[in-house]
């Protein structure tokens, strides 16, 4: 067989990485089941379903190269579709599908729009297109207005071989785990196809591709599309874990989180926007436990992190793993 | 991509004996300049023809307006007998176009094979677009003998950015020749090249044209007189003559214009 590039090999560094990260879960799944936490079991599941939300910035921001400022339209859109559906069927599945197929059209109509422009106008429509939404529902009342939608009841998830409450902290957990992993799983396997190579190659030099033979619009659009579907499958997960879901989770904070997320961990790794999260979620609940002024905290860590760590965590991390990698194939 | 580059072949066989290549009464206007005004000419199979010129002459543009990256004011660019004016790029690359650039435009931060495996994805079907990278094998021994081909073998996992100028000069032919167009355009590859590369590269093109047509802009003229069949010079957007190197180089009004002198 052919020698490996430098791009699978990286891919396969984050891969790496994640598993590394999954094993440290399950230990800390297992404890905090033994000893009957909670709040730490559900502080963890809420950091990982932010993990999902930074995925989705990732592949387009450290991929297709564009930054959106909006993506918490989707993480939002998500919430409220599976709030809403749960309300009425209380069925996981059915809260997944709906959410899928709802954000596929939404992210498509929205990729037209924001795909227009590229550099700095990207950012600005998505977060315009995001304030706009949040808005709506803010001002929506059957949407609950600014309240959110409250009374979202437990659901039994039902997985044919095993089946847990939603409210069961180690269960809801593990299962956050594993939709997270899956997403990862899907987004690292859609990047190293030559499909996900047309997306570097757009960020690398967008007048050639063309001249390849690709029309640019098609692949923005699709990985736009993916990245909304990310976020709000992502999103779905959140009322099961909260019971409510509120305007807030629209706002552009809840965007900006999840891009100082994708740069804390490392941008174009993946593996940076689960760990990213892990540490960020952790950080805002330590330095929350001192001061209610965290966010001032979290700011000046991010200014650090930029100037200190400008390729972020992983991007100190995984090279290393790289090389590694190198030397064990090379025996 | 498949579908439309078969379609059109059975096209192209149906009409016959219609030219690889074919501009008629092409125009474009920047502002008030007629960059490019009123060009006609046909452009022979697997022969390579050379289009020279003073700067600013409208080589370069005619590049653009025929490949796509333009669209003209007025005019027709016909390939293989099929119309494709106006066309964008990708769908005149799915024609069998394919072009390189006078200013080097490639991947910089991907590995000059990733540069190559990119361009020439394009020989595969479109169902390995959503298979893993490994999979795409012809893609990938077209990468290998690409590198061969144009001694690239040894760089093959470097930066495409961190090659010599001459190299990334080749480099940029021999990804617009990765996906085995038709037709070939190549503008001016060895610009800024020493005399041994310039002479590699022309040897290079000469070969080429055993299985494809190759239209290029060129200003070493005693390349273009050694390596060209046939010879089209432009001057102020228009075409001034065309011909054998030989009749051209002796025409009067190409020595008043472009070598200027009588």
């Amino acid at each position: 067989m052919r020698m490996i590039d430098a791009l699978t090999r990286s891919m396969r560094a984050s891969h790496l990485l994640v598993a590394l990260l999954v094993a440290a879960s399950l230990v800390f799944a297992a404890i905090g089941a033994a000893m009957g936490e909670t709040f730490y079991l559900r502080l963890a599941t809420e950091a990982l379903i932010f993990a999902g939300l930074a995925l989705s910035v990732d592949i387009l921001l450290g991929y297709n190269g564009l930054l959106s400022l909006g993506q918490a339209l989707y993480f939002g859109l998500g919430a409220y579709l599976s709030a809403l559906v749960l309300m009425w069927v209380p069925s996981f599945w059915a809260a997944f599908a709906v959410t899928a197929v709802v954000s596929a059209v939404v992210g498509l109509i929205g990729g037209f729009i924001a795909n227009r422009v590229r550099g700095v106008y990207f950012a600005l429509i998505t977060f315009g297109m995001a304030q706009v939404a949040a808005k709506v529902v803010y001002n929506t009342r059957a949407l609950g207005a600014s309240d959110g939608l409250i009374g979202v009841p437990v659901i039994d998830i039902n997985l044919g071989i095993i089946s847990f409450s939603s409210a069961s902290p180690a269960g809801f957990f593990l299962f956050v785990l594993g939709v997270i992993v899956i997403l990862y799983g899907v987004t690292a396997y859609l990047l190293d196809t030559p499909f996900g190579r047309l997306l570097i190659a757009l960020r690398a030099n967008e007048r050639r591709v063309p001249f390849l033979g690709y029309r640019t619009m098609t692949l923005r659009l699709s990985a736009y599309v993916i990245a909304a579907m990310i976020a709000a499958l992502s999103g779905a997960l959140y009322p099961m874990l909260r019971g409510f879901v509120s305007p807030e989770l629209l706002f552009f904070s809840t965007s900006g989180n999840a891009v100082i997320t994708v740069i804390v961990g490392g941008v174009g790794t993946l593996a940076g926007a689960l760990y990213g999260s892990v540490l960020l979620t952790l950080l805002k609940s330590v330095v929350g436990s001192y001061t209610e002024h965290h966010v001032i905290v979290i700011g000046l860590l991010f200014m650090g992190a930029v100037i200190f760590l400008p390729r972020g965590l992983m991007g100190i991390v995984r090279p290393a793993v790289e090389r590694m990698l190198t030397r064990r194939s090379k025996p | 991509m498949t579908e439309r580059t078969t379609t059109e072949r059975a096209m192209a066989a149906h009409s016959g004996t219609a030219p690889i290549l074919e501009v008629r009464h092409l125009s474009v206007s920047f502002g008030g300049l007629r960059a490019v005004d009123d060009v006609s000419f046909t452009v022979a199979r697997n022969r390579i023809t050379t289009v020279i010129g003073p700067n600013g002459a409208g080589k370069s543009t005619l590049f653009n307006l025929i490949s796509g990256a333009l669209r003209p004011r007025a005019g027709h660019v016909l390939i293989e007998g099929t119309d494709h004016t106006g066309e964008p790029p990708y769908r005149v690359q799915a024609a069998g176009l394919a072009r390189s650039f006078q200013i080097t435009n490639l991947f910089f931060d991907l590995s000059v094979a990733e540069n190559l495996r990119q361009a020439a994805q394009i020989l595969e079907p479109r169902s390995m677009m959503w298979r893993p990278i490994g999979a795409s094998r012809a893609a990938h021994a077209r990468v290998d003998e690409l590198l061969e081909r144009f001694g690239l073998t040894a760089k093959a996992q470097y930066p495409a950015g961190k090659l010599s100028h001459g190299e990334q000069r080749r480099l940029e032919v021999a990804v617009a020749l990765a996906c085995r167009p038709k037709v070939l355009l190549l503008d001016e590859p060895t610009q800024g090249m020493s005399h041994g590369d310039t002479q590699d590269t022309a040897a290079l093109i000469t070969s080429l044209a055993a299985d494809v047509t190759v239209l290029l802009i060129e200003h070493d003229i005693g390349l273009v007189m050694s390596l060209s069949d046939h010879v089209i010079v432009m001057h102020q957007g228009q075409k001034l003559a065309e011909g054998a190197p030989t009749d051209v180089r002796n025409n009067p009004a190409v020595q008043a214009a472009y070598f200027g002198h009588a």
